[in-house]
């Protein structure tokens, strides 16, 4: 019990501390910034509470496109993953494609995106779809091969089929490999939503509210933007973890 | 014991996060003081260093500074003039401010926004006496007047660039939020071209030159003009960081006066001065180039205006921009005109005979 309070106590500590020290002023000492460089936290969250409809509004739009995305992203990534795993032959090819893709920066998929898509929104999915693709993709690969030697050796042994052992083997096993990919994507996939707001052709979400705010000098407008990006991605984080723990109570890692 | 463990990280991560948000800004604004104390009387052939922080990438918009580096103006003032790029996320008003650049181009709007907001910042030239901002549609869309803009979908560059549409929509009784669609424009003129809104933001000297070299005729295209519709708002001035110009007088005199006789053998030729620019960047072509060079001839030197007056700071333009910007949203209180913010002193100190 008592290391339970103090497990909380000292990051908590550690956070006022922090938020202190910025709020007296100084980080922009040793910065050498004034306030209306680096606003402090409670102009911050004075904006923040002046404008909270509009920032949850934006951050609604942005969180709704990264989820899409990252859910069309996974999928298609396992689906890779699983056509590499039954025809090794020739599906891993996708495996390979899907991971050059990943290579390409984010900020120059999201003008050519704009080019393909009309909205703002379908832009910011297939931003974040092609994001997620191959950290799924990879993943899952390793989830769905990596497995116990025995494990297969009992499956042939009773004659089970490719299918058979893909259901009752390959995807239980691959099952932490799937929450450690979510737990890459869900954040990359909040970073490439927001960073595909930069370039969308649309005015909502949190992506433009931080590019155009900072730029017209409205900082501490820009900044309550980016505590409500940090806000829901810890959240969004912090969903993923408790759905791992009670989907893997029977795994190691979870013990 | 597991949940103490995912309270604890939870804590963690925001913690984390907070640190690293901490640190960005830390970065972007940390080049502080820098290159402020080139201002010493000048010593034969030692030059003083200058930079000059553009409001976009190198194009005929800035020719007269090419113009007058090219032909030596600088160099005979005593002055070293680097002149840097400036692209979307480049504020000139930051980099100006943190001393990475000694002077900076930017709209008269958005300086006005950073003074406000108690950024030392002061207007000390006006190169653009008219606005060059326009509505664009084509003449299908069937655009005539800016009331005709009710419920189509309008393309702003946004971060500043959007005020005079807000005072266009503004005096022509429609409500931005409600009446029709504003989206963020790219920097090509695709949207328009494919279709995809029906009213874009285009520069005189620049993306309406590209509506006509993709094939469009004037025949083919509507315009709203800022000017005609009386919400024109002052774009490219010359500003600088009031600290910088209290030790620099002089030196940022001279510099004007070179500028000076840059701009106006660039509007005197415009044809030379494009392929000036071309040459010190290939970014686009030097049609282009020339296409934009004569038309910003005709923002800075426009008709009846006495050329021996470039860089002349207007204060009914001034107050005109600070008025619309007040009304229109930009300002949340009346901008501050006085000395500090935007003086002529040194522009008459630069024509003086």
């Amino acid at each position: 019990m008592k290391s339970k309070v103090m497990n909380l106590l000292w990051p908590l500590g550690f956070g006022i501390a922090l938020i202190l020290v910025w709020q007296l002023g100084i980080f922009h000492k040793i910065l050498d910034l004034k306030p209306f460089q680096l606003p402090v936290p409670t102009e911050i969250a004075s904006t923040l509470a002046a404008n909270w409809p509009k920032a949850l509004q934006d951050c609604g739009v942005t969180i709704s496109g990264a989820l899409i995305g990252m859910i069309i992203g996974s999928f298609i990534g396992f689906a890779i993953a699983a056509i590499a795993t039954f025809f090794p032959k020739w599906g891993y090819g996708g495996m390979i494609v899907v991971t050059a893709l990943n290579a390409v920066p984010i900020v120059a998929l999201s003008p050519i995106m704009n080019l393909w898509f009309s909205t703002g929104m379908a832009q910011k999915i297939g931003v974040v779809t092609a994001v997620c693709m191959a950290a799924m993709a990879i993943n899952a690969y390793s989830g769905l091969n990596s497995l116990n030697p025995y494990s297969i050796d009992l499956m042939h042994s009773v004659a089970a089929n490719k299918w058979t052992i893909f259901r009752k083997l390959r995807l239980p096993n691959s099952l932490p490999y799937l929450f450690t990919a979510s737990k890459i994507n869900i954040a990359s996939s909040i970073i490439a939503a927001i960073i595909s707001e930069y370039f969308a052709s649309s005015t909502s979400g949190l992506g433009f509210g931080i590019k155009d705010n900072l730029r017209k000098a409205e900082m501490a407008m820009g900044w309550s933007y980016i505590v409500v990006a940090s806000l829901a991605g810890v959240i969004l984080y912090c969903l993923i973890l408790l759905v791992e723990r009670d989907a893997l109570k029977w795994h190691a890692s979870q013990k | 014991m597991k949940k103490g463990k995912l309270t604890s990280l939870m804590a963690v991560i925001m913690l984390l996060l907070l640190v690293a948000t901490g640190c960005s800004s830390g970065n972007s604004a940390a080049p502080g003081g820098g290159t402020a104390d080139t201002g010493k009387a000048t010593t034969p052939g030692k030059l003083d260093k200058v930079t000059l922080q553009l409001k976009w990438l190198p194009q005929s918009q800035f020719m007269g500074y090419y113009v007058a580096k090219s032909k030596g103006y600088y160099k005979d003032a005593g002055i070293d003039l680097d002149i840097l790029p400036g692209g979307s996320d480049i504020i000139p008003e930051q980099q100006v401010y943190n001393g990475v650049a000694n002077i900076g181009v930017t709209w008269v709007s958005s300086l006005m926004k950073y003074q406000s907001k108690g950024w030392g910042l002061v207007q000390v030239g006006q190169i653009f006496q008219k606005s060059a901002m326009l509505l664009v549609s084509k003449a299908s869309t069937g655009i005539n007047s800016p009331a005709d803009l009710k419920g189509k979908k309008v393309g702003s560059w946004f971060g500043g660039n959007e005020y005079e549409i807000y005072a266009l929509l503004a005096a022509n009784g429609l409500n931005k939020d409600t009446d029709l669609k504003l989206v963020q424009q790219d920097y090509t003129m695709n949207q328009l071209l494919k279709n995809e809104i029906d009213a874009a933001s285009a520069m005189t000297y620049n993306e309406y030159g590209l509506l006509l070299e993709s094939g469009l005729k004037d025949s083919d295209l509507h315009v709203i003009n800022m000017n005609d519709a009386g919400v024109a708002m002052l774009e490219d001035c010359l500003f600088v960081n009031s600290d910088w110009i209290a030790k620099n007088q002089d030196l940022y005199v001279r510099f004007l006066k070179a500028s000076i006789k840059g701009w106006a053998d660039a509007c005197a030729d415009p044809a030379a001065a494009g392929k000036v620019v071309y040459d010190v960047d290939q970014s686009v072509s030097l049609s282009h180039q020339v296409y934009m060079a004569k038309e910003v001839a005709k923002l800075v030197v426009p008709k009846d205006f006495d050329p021996a007056k470039i860089g002349y700071i207007d204060p009914a333009a001034v107050k005109q921009t600070a008025d619309l910007a007040l009304k229109y949203g930009l300002l949340t209180k009346p901008a501050v005109i006085s000395e500090d913010t935007v003086t002529s002193k040194y522009w008459e100190k630069a024509t003086a005979k």
